[in-house]
């Protein structure tokens, strides 16, 4: 996600409402006997949306499926597929309200990177720890800490360092699809220079968490438009990850590394964790003789 | 060991005493004996030391034939399933280095001092069970800052997904609990470690018992016991009552991570004492987040699953995707209260030592009391006060990271150089929450038997209590266990621990009840249901065990026969017994595979005596080559320790009696003894299994193996002797050979005596060992057995196609077949080829397999993906 994002404007935080498409296919040289998946089919309603509507279509049919509230307060669904197939179709199709207020880095400045952490620890120790300790996919790594480093200080101003962060990493790496995937660590993305959303986003988590800060991962999708005179193309956009920072005042700030901006109403929720493997919009366990397998993904969010 | 005349040595105790100075020891105090155990340090003396090294080898002797062991399988041993990997030095021989070490001296403790302790622990169970609740519920403790969120929410074992999850209907979520204790330097028992993931041990004390109380039974008879069989009827009671699916009898499974597993001896013992089915990953099913038992082509449903799978490794969708161990949807299914897992997922969390400092303030707070058993003081590093406690005190202090891993093990400050105690204080000041340090424990020390006489060894207990109904409780003693030597500090079993019986003296009661103590003997109907039929796994094991025993005992015939001409006859060559030699040699090449040497080739006259001896002693002892009696003994232990809840316990005796046979074989020694020996151990085994099995699908999955083998092994023979063109004399004792190896050869000389049947050698063979209905070694008799054992699974197909062999083979004409060398070739090629076919039908329709699992990640992650 990064080239087709027009300027953030005024305009982009008017409330508004999306129907948001994600479908997933998964094609296998052989049939699949049995197949678990779990995965995040419900958008949460969250301060800055509400849920309108949702539907998730199977294919083949679900031959069970329960739905709970994981620990984060996530969607969470659970899909035995016992139908053998070749082809496993998994579509969401969900219509959301979105309004996020503009945020002014000024009013973060009361703040700094070192004061906001023990603030935070004050006000909800459990949500610290979760957030500030290290998480299996950011791991406390000496060399994201020098990364931080060479943008954070304890006594920078809280808004101002976020920005400085997200801009580091915009400038410094390149926006590079099939650069990574997720078994790429944080050490090699900083070789690499190069990545994409996830990679970016769990770069920034590792730095403010290197500083006391605590930071989310959070999962979802992000409106984009087609280069001028050009027309959309269906199945184009994609999903996307940015990075959200408890406040001391109980607010949380997030902020888009891919896009060196804090968002703004074109950024749709999913669902939320320490990193990314804690909301893998779709993972599973097959069983199968087969052993290759094909993806197809689209994702279209469509401003109503 | 029978040559020890055990001699009273009233010295002994007194020596013991001298060697262990001034700290506190189970046996011994200050002066005299502890109080309490004059009886022991008599019984000890009336032993002497020789009477207590008979007791050690006898002890290691049992432990051998039972075949308990502890930690993965022998180096080079083969793992079932896996690739056969040589050991370096390639011995021929089974290593020991796995065998369970006991010391034969129970540590003994009175029942008032024992009540004590089981209070502590009934109430610290009751502690950790509140911890476990409060932390996959409302987390109250973290809130209200009675313990830090870093010890619950930063732990590794504290495992997300299983957050909110509450299956067991009751107060209490937690259902097993092991406690590490030693004694401090008053003496005290103190905790320095909990076990609640999936404790391991109590099986392992309950074989300790069994054993001590054989190899010290004057000691035995002079004490009256508290039983420790009423702790695992409890434990069956617990995991029935756990159930939240209302089943009637709910049915419970011990799910085991397999054969590799370190503790893989105890859980088939448990699985036994319990009476559950001991399963793998591979024997069950997750369908609508239930969990089933496959059993044949049907399944059933599972309520409860004790487990010994980590569990992180139970489910490969929400824990670890690579897990081939757990079952995709297993959280799933105890989130919505379809089973119950013991300990539930996430229990691991107690064994937190970062939650040591903070349970007298929890218990405070919960209880409304003190904590009754001591702990060792213990400093979480993310407290700054405790920290700076723990870097100024690092050489003196037991430095434990809160969980425990592969980068993370325990450090025994005084050990350390200074560049070790400084990198530790480096990482400890980098992520400080991680870490605590405990005062070491003084810990008291137990007799342990040497050839040197009794040696002081640092002692440590481990104890065991299960849920019952709002409470806990506890096995009487538990596993003891004493340091590798006088020095060591750390007992654990990886650095060579031994380990004790330890003895709780039952509290005194009228000597009438005392013979027979209550609870031991009240009589238990508990009808499980029984699952009929077998799952895949099982009766793929049961199979290959069948056939590999069967393999092992007629290779041990055919190479009895075998040896006895070469031995006779290797050095006269042109004689027709050199050329009846050189048959069987061929024959036996055929049988098992393995080539003759050039030098002494079936065809080739030489008089290579000592290559066709070491050739026929590589086919005894080389166990890495497939077609020897050792390779084959190897894969029958393999296969039987699959399914070591199925089969009796004595064939683990009648194993062990087969190891050491082919152990001991000494160099340059002549075979036939060894073979006889061996022979005779075979059938013992083939005894028990024969007189011990109920006549259901496990016996006949089991059999089914013995009789496909033993036809195959048998066509297999007649067609590389009886079915070749020789000169009349030749064949004549060729067929007598055939005969001998078969076990019928007396039959066929009492026959021809008389005058009944063929006087033909050759024709005999064919019409005793092939056709004969009444001979147990004739391939008619296997086949009609089979037909047998296939009814036991169900398979009336396979059953069917089985009568159809035999309507064959009982039709032949064999007086006609014996004439013609070539026609009876062909016949026997053709058998041996419906026999394999059958093998592999009854392959394909029982041990089907599950497809492979794989994990799928998400698109980002497509670890899984050739495109």
């Amino acid at each position: 996600m990064a080239e087709a994002v027009t300027p953030q404007t005024e305009d982009d935080y008017q409330p508004r409402r999306y129907r948001v498409s994600h479908r997933t296919r998964y094609g296998y040289d052989r049939d699949v006997e049995l197949c678990y998946e779990r995965g995040m089919l419900r958008l949460r309603d969250t301060p800055t949306q509400r849920v309108v509507s949702t539907a998730v279509t199977i294919s083949p049919e679900a031959g069970y499926r329960s739905d709970h509230v994981d620990h984060f307060g996530n969607h969470a669904a659970y899909i035995e597929v016992r139908t053998p197939h070749r082809t496993l179709d998994v579509a969401l199709l969900t219509e959301v309200e979105v309004a996020w207020p503009q945020t002014d880095a000024a009013s973060l400045d009361q703040w700094t990177v070192g004061s906001v952490g023990a603030l935070v620890r004050a006000l909800d120790p459990l949500q610290f720890v979760t957030y500030a300790g290290p998480s299996p996919l950011v791991g406390a790594v000496a060399e994201v800490a020098a990364f931080g480093a060479g943008v954070l200080h304890p006594d920078r101003p809280l808004g101002a360092a976020l920005l400085d962060l997200v801009h580091a990493i915009h400038d410094g790496f390149a926006f590079t699809r099939g650069a990574t995937n997720v078994g790429t660590s944080l050490l090699e993305l900083l070789e690499l220079r190069a990545g994409v959303c996830q990679d970016f986003t769990h770069l920034a988590i590792g730095a403010l968490r290197a500083f006391g800060v605590p930071a989310r991962y959070v999962s979802g999708y992000l409106e984009t438009l087609p280069p001028p005179g050009r027309p959309k193309l269906v199945g184009s956009d994609a999903t996307h990850a940015w990075v959200s920072v408890p406040l001391p005042d109980g607010r949380w700030i997030d902020i888009d590394p891919t896009n060196n901006q804090f968002a703004d109403s074109r950024y749709i929720v999913s669902a939320w964790g320490r990193d990314f493997g804690d909301v893998s919009p779709l993972k599973g366990v097959l069983f199968t003789t087969s052993t290759s397998s094909t993806l197809d993904v689209a994702v279209d969010v469509t401003r109503l | 060991m029978s040559a020890a005349v055990p001699a009273p040595d009233g010295d002994l105790v007194d020596r013991y005493r001298a060697r262990v100075g001034s700290g506190v020891d189970e046996l011994v105090a200050a002066s005299g004996v502890r109080p309490g155990h004059a009886q022991v340090a008599e019984a000890l003396a009336a032993m002497g030391l020789g009477g207590l090294l008979a007791a050690r080898a006898e002890a290691r002797r049992l432990v051998h034939d039972d075949g308990i062991y502890y930690g993965g399988p022998g180096r080079g041993e083969p793992s079932p399933g896996g690739p056969l990997t040589k050991a370096p030095g390639g011995g021929a021989l089974r290593e020991d280095s796995h065998a369970w070490r006991l010391d034969p001296v129970p540590v003994v403790l009175d029942s008032a001092q024992w009540e004590r302790l089981e209070r502590g622990l009934e109430q610290r169970a009751i502690l950790l069970d509140a911890l476990l609740a409060d932390a996959y519920g409302p987390r109250r403790f973290v809130r209200e800052g009675l313990v830090p969120p870093e010890v619950i929410l930063g732990h590794p074992g504290f495992l997300r997904a299983a957050d909110g999850v509450r299956t067991i209907p009751g107060e209490r979520q937690l259902v097993l609990v092991a406690t590490d204790l030693a004694r401090d330097a008053a003496g005290n028992w103190t905790v320095f470690a909990d076990r609640t993931g999936n404790p391991s041990g109590s099986g392992y004390a309950m074989a300790n018992r069994r054993i001590t109380t054989r190899v010290m039974a004057s000691l035995h008879r002079a004490h009256s016991l508290s039983r420790m069989r009423g702790f695992f009827h409890a434990m069956s009671d617990a995991l029935r009552q756990i159930s939240p699916t209302g089943a009637d009898v709910p049915r419970v499974v011990l799910l085991s991570p397999g054969t590799a597993s370190e503790t893989a001896y105890e859980q088939g013992f448990l699985a036994t004492l319990l009476g559950f089915p001991l399963v793998e990953a591979e024997d069950l099913t997750v369908r609508d987040a239930s969990v089933w038992l496959r059993v044949g082509d049907r399944t059933d449903r599972v309520d409860v699953v004790l487990r010994r799978v980590d569990a992180d490794w139970c489910d490969p969708l929400d824990l670890r995707p690579e897990s081939q161990l757990g079952l995709p949807g297993l959280v799933e299914a105890t989130r919505l209260g379809h089973l119950a897992v013991a300990n539930p997922l996430g229990a691991g969390l107690l064994e937190n030592a970062g939650l040591l400092p903070f349970l007298p303030g929890v218990a405070r707070a919960v209880l409304g009391t003190d904590l009754e058993l001591p702990v060792a003081q213990t400093w979480w590093c993310g407290d700054d006060a405790s920290r700076s406690h723990v870097l100024a005190s690092l050489d003196q202090l037991v430095i434990k990271p809160i969980a425990r891993g592969a980068r993370s093990a325990t450090r025994y400050g005084w050990l350390l150089s200074n560049a070790e105690r400084t990198a530790l204080a480096d990482r400890i000041a980098a992520e400080p929450w991680r870490w605590v340090g405990q005062e070491p424990l003084p810990m008291s020390t137990a007799p342990v038997v040497t050839a040197r006489g009794l040696e002081p060894r640092r002692f440590v207990l481990r104890t065991f209590g299960v849920l019952a109904g709002d409470s806990y409780t506890f096995l009487p003693g538990g596993l003891g266990r004493v340091g590798a030597d006088m020095d060591a500090h750390v007992v654990a079993n990886r650095v060579g621990a031994l380990a004790k019986d330890v003895w709780v003296l039952a509290p005194d009661e009228p000597e009438l009840t005392s013979i027979e103590p209550a609870g031991t003997s009240r009589l238990r109907v508990v009808r499980a249901p029984r699952s009929r039929g077998t799952a895949p796994r099982v009766a793929d094991n049961l199979f290959w065990a069948g056939r590999y025993l069967e393999r092992a005992e007629g290779t041990t015939r055919l190479l009895r026969v075998t040896d006895d001409l070469v031995e006779d006859y290797g050095s006269r060559p042109g004689t027709p017994g050199f050329a009846t030699m050189t048959a069987l040699l061929g024959a036996t090449a055929a049988v098992t595979g393995r080539a003759v040497p050039d030098a002494g080739g079936p065809g080739a006259g030489g008089t290579d005596l000592t290559g066709r001896l070491e050739w026929l002693r590589d086919l005894v002892t080389d166990r890495w080559s497939p077609g020897t009696l050792a390779f084959a003994a190897d894969r029958f232990r393999a296969a039987a320790r699959e399914v070591r809840d199925q089969l009796a316990s004595d064939v683990w005796n009648a194993l062990g009696r087969i190891e050491r046979l082919l152990a001991e074989l000494p160099p340059n020694e002549q075979l036939q003894p060894l073979l006889s020996d061996l022979q005779g151990a075979y059938l013992a085994v083939e005894g028990v299994l024969a007189e011990s099995m109920m006549r259901d699908a496990t016996f006949g999955f089991l059999d089914a193996g013995v009789r496909i083998e033993r036809a195959h092994l048998t066509v297999r023979l007649l067609r590389s002797t009886v079915a070749v063109e020789r000169s009349t004399v030749v064949d004549g004792q060729v067929a007598e050979a055939v005969l001998d190896v078969g076990e019928s050869i007396i039959t066929y000389r009492r026959r021809a005596a008389v005058g009944d049947g063929t006087d033909r050698p050759v024709a005999s063979a064919l019409a005793l060992l092939l056709a004969e209905p009444v001979n147990p070694r004739s391939v008619l008799w296997q086949l009609r057995r089979l037909a047998d054992d296939l009814v036991l699974i169900d398979d009336s197909e396979l059953a069917a196609r089985t009568r159809g062999l035999i309507g064959q083979i009982a039709g032949a004409d064999v007086e006609a077949q014996a004439s013609d060398h070539a026609a009876l070739a062909a016949t026997l090629s053709r058998l041996d080829t419906d026999l394999q076919e059958l093998a592999s039908s009854i392959a394909e329709r029982h041990f089907h397999r599950k497809a492979p699992q794989r994990p799928l990640l998400h698109y980002w992650a497509p670890a899984w993906q050739k495109p």
